[in-house]
């Protein structure tokens, strides 16, 4: 089966044709830091859910680092008003942890609206982010709460946006070990997912550290990059904002290489801008029944 | 044990390996496996257990679905080594010993929830999964776990009666068991 692969250039559907590779599952971060050290050409694995699929994509590693048994990075905790959310939590417990639905349930309600029941179980946080999927659905939801990865490279430790995902040059290595949500000025957060795959938007807004409200609204598809969009209000609470000015504000900033053949630049304003107007009034309270 | 897999130029062999330890409906099992050997092919070539279906092999349709220590994941998108140490459930271990149907596919028949078949083994061990973690799931919890498997034949009607039957009869059950 794998001559078949070598030979005709093909990747055969069977698992057959996966490639082999040396396994290290490491049972401590220290550990698994320095592993990839030594192998910096390692994959880093964790749920397998996508990197098997990845492997039947072409993906060919000669090593392979599991973190299934570092159990270190399955930690959520709240402190001093920031959510930190190891690498390692899956969509079911990040959905249905108890720190996550004390200190910021909507986004427990987020993470349960996504994948079926075999991958809550088994997808996590940090394959999800990493995997740069521009149809998987958490770095939307991140991007939106403004969250951080946090990255241990060997002694190194390194902190990058979630939105910045999607920037080439954005350096991501080393092992991701956590995800941290500021919720000190987070008013109101909210997922609108009724129109995926054509577009899906996540919202937030927090306290503009000046004055006023900062929104930040992330739109993704299933066939485009997510795009983080930004609107600062002057407003001093979530009632006063004027939705249907604010929905078209951030729908306009929209680039024009959003649009796909699923649907028209144009199609996609009009839709953030419906859904971001349908966020808003369910923030406010103002939504019609 | 070592949780690294085996050097295969000092093994002398093609391709690495890694042992694996694991429960297989209640059998333990021992088996060194090449790395990138997935649950699907571990429990198929290597145990003969028919009933994980391979079909998609994305974790799209379900049909491989098997329970690894209670909770239902895709076996052809799950490496092998992932199962090591864990106790692994396939539709073949789901009927006693002496061919006594379990609750679930007495429901299913009883129901006409298998129509073709190809897809009642991943059904059956989604509706496992399921009565396990909540013996008396609402529709609205039976669709959300159903609907992660698909059926080709027609409709899901049959199928989520056959879990709702399939919840009463285990329910039915309970007072025997205890009383014996």
């Amino acid at each position: 089966m794998r001559a078949q692969k070598l030979g005709a250039g093909l990747i055969a559907q069977n698992q057959s044709a996966l490639p082999p590779f040396i396994l290290y599952r490491p049972t401590s971060l220290a550990e698994a830091a320095a592993l990839t050290q030594e192998h910096p050409e390692a994959v880093i694995a964790a749920g397998c859910s996508d990197l098997v699929a990845q492997f039947r994509e072409g993906c060919e590693p000669g090593v392979l680092i599991s973190l299934q048994h570092v159990d270190e990075l399955r930690a959520i905790s709240q402190e001093r008003g920031v959510l930190r959310i190891g690498s390692l939590v899956t969509h079911h417990g990040g959905s249905t942890s108890p720190e996550i639905l004390s200190s910021l349930p909507a986004l427990a309600a987020a993470w349960g609206s996504i994948a079926t029941v075999r991958i809550r179980y088994r997808g996590t946080l940090g394959g999800n982010l990493l995997a740069r999927r521009f149809r998987y659905e958490l770095p939307i939801i991140f991007s939106a709460l403004d969250g951080h990865m946090h990255f241990q490279a060997g002694e190194d430790l390194a902190t990058l946006p979630v939105s910045s995902l999607w920037d080439s040059d954005a350096g991501i290595s080393g092992i991701l070990t956590s995800v941290s949500v500021e919720t000190g000025t987070l008013l109101w957060y909210g997922y609108e997912r009724s129109m995926r795959p054509v577009s899906t938007v996540s919202l937030a807004v927090r306290k503009h550290a000046v004055a006023g409200l900062a929104i930040t609204a992330v739109c993704g598809s299933e066939y485009r990059r997510p795009f983080v969009l930004s609107h600062a209000a002057e407003a001093s609470t979530i009632a006063e904002l004027d939705a249907d000015f604010v929905g078209t504000a951030l729908a306009a900033q929209l680039p024009d290489e959003a649009g796909d053949y699923a649907g028209t630049i144009a199609y996609r304003r009009h839709l953030v801008s419906v859904l971001t107007r349908r966020l808003l009034a369910r923030a406010t309270g103002n939504q019609k029944k | 044990m070592s949780l690294d897999s085996q050097d295969p130029r000092a093994a002398g062999s093609d391709e690495p390996t890694v042992e694996l330890e694991f429960e297989l409906n209640g059998s333990v099992e021992k088996q060194a496996v090449p790395t990138s050997t997935t649950v699907l092919d571990l429990l198929r070539n290597g145990f003969g257990k028919r009933g994980v279906r391979s079909s998609c092999e994305r974790s799209v349709c379900g049909a491989c679905t098997v329970l690894v220590d209670d909770l239902p994941v895709a076996a052809c998108s799950t490496f092998a080594f992932d199962i090591d140490g864990t106790r692994v459930e396939t539709v073949e271990g789901l009927a006693a010993h002496d061919g006594t149907l379990s609750a679930q596919q007495r429901a299913f028949r009883e129901c006409g929830g298998f129509q073709c078949g190809f897809c009642t083994s991943g059904m059956l061990m989604l509706t496992t999964g399921l009565l396990r973690a909540n013996p008396q799931p609402d529709r609205e919890e039976i669709r959300e776990w159903i609907s992660s498997n698909t059926c080709r034949c027609t409709g899901y009607e049959m199928i989520l009666e056959s879990v709702e039957r399939a919840a009463e009869l285990a329910r039915e059950r309970e007072p025997d068991e205890e009383s014996s």
